[in-house]
């Protein structure tokens, strides 16, 4: 008798039913069973594989029936005595594949993780982000990171989005990450005002009496937050927002605040896998103009009466204690990793009495240490930073909100970064090719937004039961995420590789090329003004911080596009230590002086509306501190540059307990070669053994500015010349 | 001399309309949505911070500027004058 055949699926295949097998026993005398996904053992039952199927995919029942009979078949004949649900769901994958049924099979996919993949993760660290310390925690993020990215690729991205990352044309950062936002900005008002009651906490506090108290509810406030969002918690203002509770303390207990504070969010090593809660926090020796007729929230979450402007001698023992601290170090002499201290520079600060004072010391911080961070907010910028380099540019609406600063929460909701490089190899030194390719693939960066939010707003929607339900909780009449003032940040890596490709200059070596680069972000920065208007949403330019991205763009274009990719990726192809320089920057490794380095750089800076930084590398270099005032006073009179922080590197001894400069082999002081060596990554200070081959790759190439600002070489603290030396630099743009 | 002027600037349009800028040879540079050049041009003389705020700008030789449609107008009128 031949075979019926039946009209099945989605895409109506015609598939002929199989004879039935008389030989097979029924299910119920099968001594077969089965490890299940929810830990049992249980008894065969081909019913489960129908329900599945009809659950979870839009396959007739008919097709889910024959399906699973011939599954059964299959595991029968095999004679296995125990299998489990995985090899089940995967057999059944495969008979969608044989059947043509590509979208159900997609829907009924498992994720997960090799078991040798596991065996390794949990046996060796992972250095994608060399914040992660190696332990069950950072296994635990690392396994679930590589499911929800996987879940992240095939069900919020859409596969044209989800290859165009895969292939490396863009990144999609934190995908691990797909169910939160990115980074955020908040102030401490907002604890202040309504204490700690957090979603699911089993207590609730009220506002905070004391400063300690307060300390504590910010570090958990920040905790709770940090498993919320995917990268970096900001605070805004927050030597000013605490000096409420500091009146009346004596210089000691502030120094004794300011070392709790330093190294609660130094050691709290709970968020994501174990690792520090990454933490910036926004400093002002003056108090910030918007905030100056604010009434001051103090003691018990009540008003105090008094204007913040009335607080400024507190906030500025406050802050100064903060880098007392700072330039101490820790029990062993190395810098403090967190939390970032952002010290804003406006027109204001150099109105403030003992402003000066302030900057020489923040300086000698910068130069012992390099903790401080120097935000240029020139003009009437105001600005909330975190992270590496991600700054919220405050507009007339957040200057309003600053009457109400509780309300002054901020957030990227994510992060698509575009493989500039890349585009130049394709367009083979054609301009309008480039700058097609340019738009193509920001248009692919913004639908991955929209897809994101999509995503997101579904979560959100759920309120109080979601699982965003912090991000839903309502004391002031808003969602603690403020979804209408979300940025969505589009990055950029390889600007300088892009037009090495292009003109076969690097942006350091020809004025024509510095143009090209301008001319290129300036294209960027106008399409996201375009997207923004045309999706109402703000699309903004950020330097990305690249920590791993830049290594992954370069490894894909070396595979992709070698030979050609081998003269431009950058590093030690041989050790597999390369990279693409990260962002807007000029090349690591180009003998640059600071002062041309911070200008150029800088001249991108005001078209990156979401935040950028110039590095200065030190090496083993102690600056004076006037060196460095003089310099800051310089950069902010004399560029655009956005923000400066000055790097020197350092090797602790576990051994002796003590730490030395620049990176050792060995502890100059006890002779261990058990040592740590210590510098910036991209953005946050970290233990060099953590970090990625690319990473490595750049830290070796790195420009050291070692004698430049050494008063007694004659550095800028003794060079009154006008600043940037206009007779050295051409100006004509044309 | 490069004059960077921006669409819907009415106090450029005054700038333009009182001066023979093609006689002085200042380059009219439009700073517009369709245009990175002339957004680069102005990035490269570190003019983006004041653009936002103040229009138009004269980027002289020297590529020291001038901003302030009067103080503008007075200035090319002194040259064209010279």
């Amino acid at each position: 008798m031949e075979p019926a055949s039946q009209k099945v699926g989605a895409r109506g295949v015609n598939l002929p039913l199989k004879p039935f097998n008389a030989a097979l026993k029924e299910t119920t005398d099968l001594a077969l069973f089965v490890r299940t996904s929810s830990e049992t053992i249980s008894d065969w039952n081909r019913q489960r594989i129908v329900d599945a199927l009809l659950r979870e995919t839009n396959i007739a029942q008919e097709v889910a029936e024959k399906i699973s009979r011939e599954v059964e078949e299959q595991i029968i004949s095999s004679k296995i005595s125990l299998v489990t649900a995985p090899l089940i769901r995967e057999l059944v994958d495969a008979k969608l594949i044989e059947y043509g049924l590509e979208e159900a099979r997609k829907k009924h996919t498992r994720l997960g993780v090799p078991l040798y993949d596991v065996d390794q993760l949990i046996l060796h660290p992972n250095r994608e982000n060399a914040n992660v310390p190696h332990g069950p925690e950072a296994t635990n993020l690392t396994l679930a990171e590589r499911i929800k990215k996987e879940y992240a690729l095939l069900n919020v991205f859409s596969q044209e989005i989800g290859d165009a990352h895969m292939r490396g044309d863009i990144h999609l950062h934190d995908l691990g990450f797909i169910d939160r936002p990115y980074c955020s900005g908040q102030s401490l008002e907002y604890i202040k005002k309504f204490g700690l009651n957090l979603p699911n906490s089993l207590s609730m506090a009220k506002p905070a009496k004391h400063p300690e108290v307060l300390l504590a509810h910010m570090v958990k406030f920040a905790a709770a937050l940090q498993s919320h969002f995917a990268g970096a918690i900001g605070w805004d203002a927050v030597n000013l927002f605490f000096a409420p509770y500091l009146r009346g303390l004596s210089d000691r207990e502030i120094h004794q605040l300011a070392q709790m504070l330093i190294y609660e969010f130094s050691q709290q090593a709970v968020a994501r896998g174990g690792q520090a809660i990454f933490t910036d926090i926004n400093l002002y020796w003056e108090v910030p103009k918007h905030f100056e007729k604010v009434m001051a929230i103090g003691p018990g979450g009540e008003f105090t009466g008094k204007t913040y402007a009335e607080y400024a001698p507190e906030a500025q023992r406050f802050v100064w204690a903060l880098f007392d601290v700072y330039r101490e170090g820790d029990a062993v002499g190395r810098p403090f990793f967190f939390p970032k201290p952002l010290v804003h520079i406006t027109e204001k600060f150099f109105q403030t009495p003992g402003h000066l004072d302030f900057l020489a010391h923040i300086c000698e911080v910068a130069a012992e240490k390099g903790n401080t961070y120097f935000v240029f907010d020139r003009g009437s910028t105001a600005k909330v930073s975190e992270c590496c380099r991600l700054s919220f540019k405050l507009e007339e609406a957040d200057l309003e909100d600053a009457q109400y600063p509780w309300r002054m929460r901020y957030c990227a909701l994510q992060n698509v970064t575009l493989n500039l490089p890349r585009l130049a190899y394709q367009s083979a030194g054609s301009d309008d090719q480039l700058f097609n390719k340019i738009a193509q693939v920001f248009n692919i960066a913004v639908q991955a937004h929209l897809q994101k939010k999509a995503f997101l707003e579904r979560l959100l929607a759920l309120g109080a039961d979601g699982p965003l339900a912090l991000l839903t909780m309502n004391k002031d009449g808003l969602p603690y995420l403020r979804l209408g003032r979300a940025t969505y940040l589009i990055g950029m890596v390889g600007l300088n590789e892009m037009v090495q490709i292009h003109l076969g200059k690097q942006l350091h070596e020809s004025d024509e090329a510095l143009k090209f680069g301008l001319k290129v972000i300036a294209y960027m920065k106008l399409l996201a003004d375009k997207m923004s208007r045309q999706y109402n949403m703000r699309f903004v330019l950020e330097q990305t911080p690249a920590e791993s991205t830049a290594y992954r763009f370069a490894k894909l274009d070396l595979r992709d596009f070698s030979p050609r990719a081998g003269y431009i990726v950058k590093g030690d192809i041989s050790r597999g230590e390369i990279y693409y320089s990260n962002s807007t920057y000029l090349n690591v490794g180009a003998p640059l002086n600071p002062i041309e380095r911070v200008r150029k750089e800088g001249l991108f800076h005001p078209l990156i509306e979401a935040g950028a930084l110039t590095h200065l590398w030190l090496g083993e270099a102690r600056p004076s501190k006037d060196s460095l005032a003089n310099f800051i006073i310089k950069v902010f009179r004399n560029s655009q540059n956005d923000q400066i922080a000055f790097s020197p590197e350092f090797t602790a001894c576990p051994d002796c307990a003590r730490t030395s400069r620049g990176l050792q082999a060995k502890c100059p002081y006890c002779g261990s070669a058990n040592v740590e060596g210590i510098t910036r990554i991209t953005g946050y200070f970290t233990k060099i053994s953590s970090w990625n081959k690319g990473k490595l790759g750049e830290l070796k190439d790195r420009f050291r500015n070692q004698n430049y600002f050494l008063e007694k070489d004659g550095g800028p603290a003794k060079d009154n010349r006008p600043w940037p030396f206009r007779e050295e630099t051409s100006r004509t743009f044309v | 001399m490069t004059l960077f002027v921006k669409e819907g600037c009415a106090k450029c349009e005054y700038v333009k309309k009182s001066v023979d800028l093609a006689k002085l040879g200042v380059k009219v540079e439009v700073l517009s949505p369709d245009n990175p050049d002339s957004l680069a041009h102005l990035a490269w003389h570190e003019l983006v911070k004041v653009a936002e705020t103040q229009m138009p700008i004269l980027v002289l030789d020297d590529s020291s500027s001038l901003t302030g449609a009067i103080r503008i107008k007075n200035y090319l009128l002194a040259l064209s004058q010279n």
